[in-house]
């Protein structure tokens, strides 16, 4: 029998403690603080899939998240379950970027980067004037209530975002193995030498970009079931594009490892922070700065610079010799 | 017929006037993005920055906001050429991603920095002024946007003659037409970098002044308008004043133009320039006047 590789074996069992945390009793508030942690992490492991692999800096994750929000929402208000307005909401996410993937991809560099942040601004534009069911007190810059979802609880929410962070870490394992991630480091590093060895830039750009656009839809659709109520400027509000791309230049920028440990940066940050209001957002901005100026590789570069892997991963190949010995 | 036109003057006049604000804000942008090729994703911030100036030291010290900025733009330039010297210029040898980024930090420290100090209410520069109207002919036009109008011709001017007879505007343009070059001929990139941002935020405290006097402000309605500033640049083409200027004219128009057509509509208001930066840049993505 074949054993599988130690690595393969340790994030499996993280994977599984993980998932029995509610069963033995963890608190409460520490599920709530792993589920954001989980959606960050889902987020800026999509961003990186773009930014950090395929070279597509790319401003509008709050776009994703806020269609798949609202997808939800409305869905709720005409009686689709949230369960389908959840897989409905990441669709319409990923349909938004298959819609506008003809247009951006024509922008290059900086024009991709200024033509992609146009789009949520005009969307949170359209949202805040648009009532498609509901009364008066909903819809418009009021935004929609997501119904029916009380029964749904904080364990379920929690497996659910787990779910979804586990599904983009091993997504992003696989494209990355995969022709399809071969591709796209090859576009990111020379688009033209790329394109002369026979990659099609184009489809390679747009399978990146629906999946990165469906994942992160799923992962805003998770975060209004447990936050059940979504509002134009919330919705497209910046910080859905500040977190993953924070936690992916903090982490690092074309790691794997990279957008876990930004995730988990910006998460207790987040929540270290939450009572200081706007001077939050203002540290975490100057943290991403000097991060940028001081280290652009990165925690996962530094930690590779100062050979911080050497160890364990002597370790490791210690004990698989081992046990393949036995 | 005539009741058509009669009732499209207006608008018109206010969308041409308007331009002026955008022409402003653009000339800033279009200045770094010349020489860096960087779009600075904090010029809209940093306008905002420059209404919140003006209103504190109007609130404060009770001084025109006009008057404000002779203390604002000595200290907008100080403060822009640092910025660039010591954050904008260092990730800028990484890679252009690096930059963006740094300058996407500094977008969010400016925002969060206005929220935490000035409250996320809407201000607006309530001087006695701001409410002017006179009338020239059948049409009514308001103080505040014949302002913008002559605050972006003077801007355009100032800034010609800055470009066309000072060596460090000659150095600015040179090294924006070709780097490698200019490098050659003895102008130090980085030099020419801090002064171009330098001269862009002080633009940026400019642009503060008209935009708090025109329209109400809040720490986050920065975005809007460097998109719109943007779509100047590429519609007017970099280095080209008169471009610049005609940009301006268009958004102006397209916002007031787009607001009267469909009755008033918020909606359309605030979406047609949106729209309409993005169709120009997925039309011609290198910008109409792009290399």
């Amino acid at each position: 029998m074949k054993i599988p590789r130690l690595t393969t074996l340790v994030s499996i069992l993280v994977l599984v403690v993980l998932a029995l945390f509610p069963v033995i009793g963890v608190p409460g508030n520490w599920l709530n603080y792993l589920f954001s942690f989980f959606i960050y992490l889902a987020l800026a492991n999509m961003w990186n899939l773009l930014a950090g692999y395929t070279g597509l800096i790319c401003l509008c994750p709050h776009a994703f998240v806020g269609l798949a929000g609202y997808t939800l929402a409305i869905g709720t208000w005409v009686g689709v379950p949230f369960q389908i307005g959840l897989i409905a909401g990441a669709a319409v996410a990923a349909l938004f970027a298959l819609v506008i993937s003809y247009p951006v991809f024509r922008m290059k560099g900086i024009y991709f980067a200024i033509g992609t942040l146009i789009l949520p601004e005009a969307l949170k534009a359209w949202f805040s004037f648009w009532r498609p069911v509901g009364n008066v007190y909903q819809g418009m810059g009021a935004g929609y209530s997501v119904a029916g979802v009380a029964g749904f609880t904080l364990v379920d929410r929690y497996w659910l975002a787990l779910a979804i962070a586990a599904a983009s870490i091993f997504l992003v394992y696989i494209i990355l193995r995969a022709r399809l991630g071969l591709g796209l480091t090859a576009i990111r590093d020379n688009e033209y030498t790329a394109a002369s060895s026979g990659v099609n830039i184009f489809r390679l750009k747009l399978s990146s970009f629906l999946i990165a656009a469906f994942i992160m839809g799923l992962a805003g659709a998770a975060y209004y079931i447990h936050n059940p109520r979504i509002n134009p400027v919330g919705g497209f509000s910046i910080s859905w594009l500040l977190l993953p791309l924070m936690a992916t230049v903090i982490g690092g920028e074309g790691s794997e490892e990279g957008p876990i440990i930004g995730a988990a940066v910006v998460t207790f940050l987040r929540f270290l922070l939450a009572d200081y209001g706007a001077w939050s957002l203002f540290i975490q901005g100057i943290i991403l700065v000097i991060v940028v100026v001081t280290m652009p590789q990165g925690i996962a570069g530094l930690l590779r610079q100062v050979g911080a892997y050497r160890f364990p991963q002597k370790l490791f190949q210690l004990a698989e010799g081992k046990i393949h010995k036995t | 017929m005539e009741d058509f036109l009669v009732g499209l003057a207006p608008p018109l006049i206010k969308g041409i006037l308007l331009g002026g604000l955008y022409v402003v804000i653009a000339l800033g942008l279009s200045l770094v993005f010349g020489v860096m090729k960087l779009i600075n994703v904090a010029h809209g911030d940093l306008v905002i920055l420059g209404s919140y100036f003006a209103w504190a030291i109007m609130t404060r010290l009770g001084m025109d906001p006009f008057l404000s900025l002779v203390m604002g733009l000595p200290l907008f330039f100080v403060f822009g050429f640092f910025v660039q010297k010591f954050i904008i210029n260092r990730t800028f040898r990484i890679s252009l991603d690096a930059a963006l980024i740094a300058c996407f930090g500094i977008s969010i420290i400016v925002q969060s920095l206005c929220q935490a100090i000035w409250t996320p209410f809407a201000r607006s520069l309530t001087t006695d002024y701001r409410l002017l109207t006179f009338a020239v002919g059948p049409v009514t036009i308001q103080l505040r946007y014949l302002l913008n109008f002559i605050g972006g011709l003077a801007v355009m001017i100032a800034l010609r003659e800055f470009l066309r007879r000072t060596y460090l505007g000659r150095a600015i343009s040179a090294a924006s037409q070709n780097e490698p070059v200019a490098e050659r001929m003895g102008i130090n990139p980085n030099r020419v970098y801090s002064f171009a941002f330098a001269i862009a935020m002080a633009c940026a405290a400019v642009a503060g002044v008209l935009q708090g006097l025109t329209f109400s402000f809040q720490p986050t309605s920065g975005p809007p308008f460097l998109i719109i500033s943007f779509g100047v640049i590429i519609i007017g083409g970099l280095g080209s004043m008169a471009g610049t200027f005609i940009g301006g004219m268009i958004f102006g128009l397209t916002q007031t133009l787009g607001g009267y057509l469909s009755g008033g509509s918020m909606l359309v208001q605030t979406i047609a320039p949106y729209l309409l930066v993005f169709v120009v840049l997925s039309v011609r993505p290198q910008g109409i006047f792009g290399r």
